[in-house]
């Protein structure tokens, strides 16, 4: 089952688009202008990971946060199983094309990385890190200022899922 | 443990030839400026001319300028305050240096005197137990020093006129487009490093750049300082003496030790009185307070938290290894070195909650 958290809720229709276009229509960044999205384009940073390889593993300090611009990535939790008190990694989501993940760890001070991502397939990966955003805030403030409402508001959208899914468990439960 | 798949062994592969890739251009970079003559100073004072413009171009991007025009407006003021720094103080300059040197064996030999002087005084006190000999051991080698010194100035003014020709020109595309590179440098890093090398590169320029502000204004504060003491007590070569103590009090410890020689060397020199000599004292002495008391626990110690053994460990390896220059770069280059080692040390041995 897909976990509610870790769900895209500002998924965009994404095809073949250049990197300022996968900019412009990911849910952070769709308010910067032209030139604001000019300057974001040269401070991202593109990687690209082999099926099979880690993009980060959980309890890792994070240090920003990835938008998948071609492949897919899977999603893991490490659980420990009650009977045998062993590690399991639990799969937990799949990230396809315009997805982003790990966003928490922009406003994060030192925080750990809460699942391990691991690429399915050739897997092209938009990296926006806490450096990058501290730039753009440093040379562009307003830039910085609808990067961080629009991030603040997929947070508070995470944080309102996560209350209505424990107050519908907590009906359940009595 | 499981043993890797094929598919996972091809990605070590790939992360190793990727590490060993970047590492053999980062050491190449470094030997690139290590070797070429007058390029190490050339890009360190860029470098320093970078962090001092850096907030300012930021500035001025932030309200709206291209970075480029953002970049040449600093650089035309920096002209125009050297340009205005040359005919206001190198003119006086040129005359106390001058001078210094014309009377460079008088003080020489006073500090020979000096030095005949402290080895009868300890003759006496040590009574023959051990024999002391300052005189034929220290002379010559001051001489040795300050004729080497007089000889290399003209090779030094030419190759300063080389720094001050490749410095601007560093440190204007390091304004420009440095960013960039050092985004090209680290995009080499394997994807298991990235995160780490770019967090890394974020802490490392932030320590440096708030390192070297605070050191250029905490010198051009003692300088200023010292220089206005020196001129009011109305001593010869105030200007030189100020500059020279200035530049050595970016040395911990020990520079403001020797910045401080020279100015009592010609005091003596000239016969002065013990008031001269006290005054003198105090002016260094309430420099130096002003420094350790306000000046470094509000601008550096914040900054680069190294322990005193450290610092005094640092200096001796930096003056054996690169002489007055390593003095001068040790402390950078060990709080980025202390940094690096933390960061390194957290990835590997604290990376699961």
């Amino acid at each position: 089952m897909p976990n509610f958290i870790w769900e895209n809720l500002f998924r965009n229709s994404n095809s073949e688009q250049t990197l300022r276009q996968k900019l412009k229509s990911n849910f952070l960044f769709q308010d910067l202008s032209l030139s604001q999205l000019t300057l974001l384009e040269r401070i991202v940073n593109v990687r690209s990971y082999r099926p099979g390889e880690n993009i980060f593993r959980q309890g890792d300090i994070g240090v920003g946060m990835y938008l998948i611009s071609e492949g897919i990535v899977n999603i893991y939790v490490e659980e420990i199983v009650p009977e045998t008190g062993e590690p399991k990694m639990a799969h937990v989501t799949q990230l396809k094309e315009g997805d982003f993940f790990g966003d928490l760890a922009l406003v994060q001070e030192n925080g750990r990385r809460s699942a391990t991502a691991i690429a399915h397939k050739d897997v092209v990966l938009i990296g926006f890190f806490k450096s990058d955003l501290m730039e753009i805030a440093g040379r562009n403030p307003t830039a910085g200022v609808k990067i961080l409402l629009r991030l603040g508001e997929v947070l508070g959208e995470r944080l309102r899922e996560t209350t209505a899914k424990i107050t519908e468990l907590k009906k359940k439960g009595s | 443990m499981l043993e890797p798949t094929r598919s996972q062994r091809a990605i070590i592969i790939e992360r190793r030839v990727k590490l060993l890739a970047f590492l053999c251009s980062l050491a190449s970079l470094f030997s690139f400026i290590l070797f070429v003559p007058n390029l190490l100073v050339s890009f360190l004072s860029a470098l320093v001319t970078y962090f001092l413009l850096a907030p300012s171009v930021d500035y001025m991007e932030r309200h709206g300028l291209s970075r480029l025009f953002a970049t040449i407006i600093p650089f035309l003021f920096l002209t125009l305050a050297m340009v205005i720094t040359i005919y206001l103080f190198v003119p006086d300059l040129a005359q106390q240096a001058g001078s210094l040197q014309e009377n460079s064996q008088k003080y020489l030999e006073t500090a020979s005197a000096l030095l005949s002087r402290v080895e009868e005084q300890i003759g006496v006190m040590l009574n023959s137990v051990f024999k002391v000999d300052l005189h034929n051991q220290f002379s010559p080698q001051i001489y040795s020093w300050a004729s080497s010194f007089f000889k290399q100035l003209p090779a030094w003014i030419s190759k300063s006129a080389t720094v001050l020709i490749l410095s601007p020109f560093l440190a204007f595309f390091m304004l420009l487009n440095g960013r960039e590179f050092v985004r090209l440098l680290i995009g080499m890093v394997p994807n298991n490093f990235f995160e780490l090398a770019l967090s890394l590169n974020y802490q490392i320029s932030h320590q440096i750049g708030g390192f070297i502000r605070a050191r250029l204004i905490e010198s051009f504060i003692v300088g200023l300082f010292l220089w206005l003491g020196l001129l009011i007590m109305g001593f010869p070569f105030a200007l030189v003496l100020a500059l020279f103590a200035s530049l050595l009090n970016i040395i911990p410890y020990l520079g403001p030790i020797i910045g401080a020689l020279p100015a009592f060397l010609i005091a003596m020199t000239n016969g002065g009185s013990p008031t001269e000599l006290l005054t003198l004292f105090t002016i260094y002495g309430i420099v130096q307070v002003i420094d350790t008391v306000v000046l470094v626990p509000f601008l550096v110690a914040k900054i680069v938290n190294l322990h005193p053994v450290t610092v005094v460990l640092s200096i001796i390896i930096g003056s054996q290894l690169m002489g007055i220059l390593g003095m001068i770069i040790c402390i950078p280059v060990v709080s980025v070195l202390k940094v690096t080692s933390a960061a390194l040390y957290r990835h590997f041995t604290d990376f699961r909650t």
